[in-house]
């Protein structure tokens, strides 16, 4: 330890603005190990999931249809959407690893303003999960691209609509991971909201869809899927008929409207709570 | 340099009330010991002070204004509350990086204060290896780090050495003695004695006494006999 002199001379300057507060925010995901071992998961459970749904085409006992066709195809490559629900882990685990980790105090000592915080780690968890989609979105469409070449089939799906679905899955997770944010915030604790987000994504929604049809393409993880081109149904358990996804901007308006709306009521309840 | 006020505060949790019409002033150039027995009102007090808890009544602030309005917070206070308020996977040095970011100090400053507490050499570990002594210093070197006016440390001598616990009343000193404002809460009331100036002491949320140490003392018994005897009488 060295003598202690003052004062200890440190640059002055104004207080920062969301931007600061969002690149605070980007430091400490990027300084622990969490971000890259869930992106890690999607890296890998995009291919596995994709090259099992693959290598079940055609097959006579079940599974997705045939991959010379489109069906088959847009299975394929459209489908794998862990990253959406990794996306969603993601965000939650941003807000309510706060609580968990008894960080809190620290991080409203350096940003009092805690509508700011909320938002600058909604947009935090956007751009993790955009990362994600990226990532999943190519290892799915690698998968596919490589399963229909080996079976000597060619690619009945066009590059403008192949474009689409890459954007439409960075998008999706994107919402997906600012959306995860809030629940994080709203709920608080990070157990509780993972296992939540599971079995919203894996369960609820495909009961309530199963139940009530018409519901489906309004369903916020449906709803993001639907934006990477995976058809109804095909990332939950239940079939869908009948019913149409949302167009990519009424599914995308859904989705901000479910961020602001939780952000808002957030920002209203828990998140003015007493930090003891 | 800043002052604290606290004015009227009063602080309810259900039916506990944990702090009852608290007043009291810290002035700058003096290290004031925050006394209490356990449930006193001490962490809720700093916790509204530094706008992490709101208060049903009365007003906290630092330099006239509530952490919250502060223009520039870290340089403005610095604290130390929780030693585990650290994520475990994170670096020291990366914790620091944080703080650099949010109180835009140079980045040399974090070289600065990772020496000044003793954990350069332990700035690339992870901080879920610390022990809480190092844990302590990480937190003031969080709290020194943006050069504040004001240091508000709530048991900052947990889990310190003997060496530690010396250095950190030199430093508090040294802080004061430049004209800082240091409010330092503590249980440690030997160790409170050899380095505060005054003090302020409470009792189920409400001030027992508050005053220079000399002049509590000067019947002639010494700070903890002054404090039991002080909170006993607050309680009967």
């Amino acid at each position: 330890m060295t003598e202690l002199v003052f004062p200890i001379t440190a640059p002055r300057a104004p207080r920062g603005g969301f931007t600061r507060a969002v690149r605070i925010e980007l430091l400490k995901l990027t300084s622990t190990r969490l971000g890259y071992g869930l992106l890690a998961v999607v890296a890998v459970l995009t291919p596995v999931w994709t090259s099992i749904a693959a290598s079940r085409a055609g097959s006579p006992s079940g599974g997705p249809e045939p991959l010379y066709t489109a069906a088959g195809q847009t299975t394929i490559i459209a489908g794998g959407v862990w990253s959406m629900i990794i996306a969603l882990v993601l965000g939650v685990t941003i807000s309510s690893g706060e609580f968990r980790h008894h960080t809190a105090t620290n991080t409203y000592l350096a940003v009092p303003g805690r509508s700011r915080v909320l938002a600058a780690k909604a947009v935090v968890g956007a751009i993790g999960g955009a990362v994600y989609g990226i990532v999943g979105c190519l290892t799915a469409l690698a998968v596919g691209l490589s399963f229909t070449a080996a079976d000597g089939y060619r690619l009945v799906i066009g590059a403008g609509t192949l474009a689409d679905w890459g954007i439409g899955r960075m998008v999706g997770t994107a919402l997906l991971g600012a959306i995860g944010v809030v629940v994080g915030a709203l709920v608080r604790s990070q157990l509780a909201a993972v296992v939540g987000v599971f079995v919203w994504t894996l369960l609820l929604e495909s009961l309530i869809g199963g139940l009530f049809g018409a519901a489906r393409p309004y369903l916020p993880y449906t709803a993001a899927t639907s934006l990477a081109g995976t058809p109804l149904g095909e990332a939950g358990f239940s079939p869908a008929s009948g019913v149409a996804p949302l167009p990519f901007a009424a599914a995308t308006a859904l989705l901000v409207a479910i961020a602001l709306t939780g952000a808002l009521v957030a920002a209203r309840t828990t998140v003015r709570g007493d930090i003891t | 340099m800043a002052t604290i006020q606290i004015r009227g505060l009063v602080k309810r949790f259900g039916p506990v009330t944990a702090v009852n019409g608290l007043s009291f002033d810290v002035t700058p150039g003096t290290v004031t010991g925050f006394l209490g027995p356990n449930g006193a009102g001490k962490t809720t007090t700093l916790r509204i002070l530094l706008g992490l808890v709101s208060a049903d009544a009365g007003t906290a602030t630092i330099d006239g204004r509530p952490y919250r309005e502060l223009p520039e917070p870290l340089h403005q206070a610095g604290a130390v509350l929780e030693a585990a308020g650290f994520h475990p996977g994170r670096t020291a040095r990366a914790q620091l990086r944080i703080q650099a970011l949010a109180a835009d100090a140079d980045a040399s400053r974090i070289e600065d204060v990772l020496d000044l507490v003793g954990l350069a050499g332990a700035a690339d570990r992870r901080i879920g290896g610390f022990s809480l002594g190092m844990r302590q210093r990480l937190g003031l070197a969080t709290a020194l780090l943006a050069d504040p006016e004001v240091l508000i440390l709530d048991e900052p001598a947990n889990g310190l050495d003997p060496e530690g616990v010396r250095w950190l009343r030199g430093l508090l000193r040294g802080f004061a003695a430049e004209g800082g404002t240091v409010l330092v809460s503590s249980h440690l009331l030997a160790e409170v004695a050899q380095t505060v100036d005054s003090v302020v002491i409470i009792d189920g949320g409400r001030l027992v006494a508050q005053g220079p140490v000399a002049e509590l003392t000067a019947g002639g018994a010494g700070l903890e006999e002054t404090f039991f005897q002080l909170t006993r009488e607050a309680s009967s």
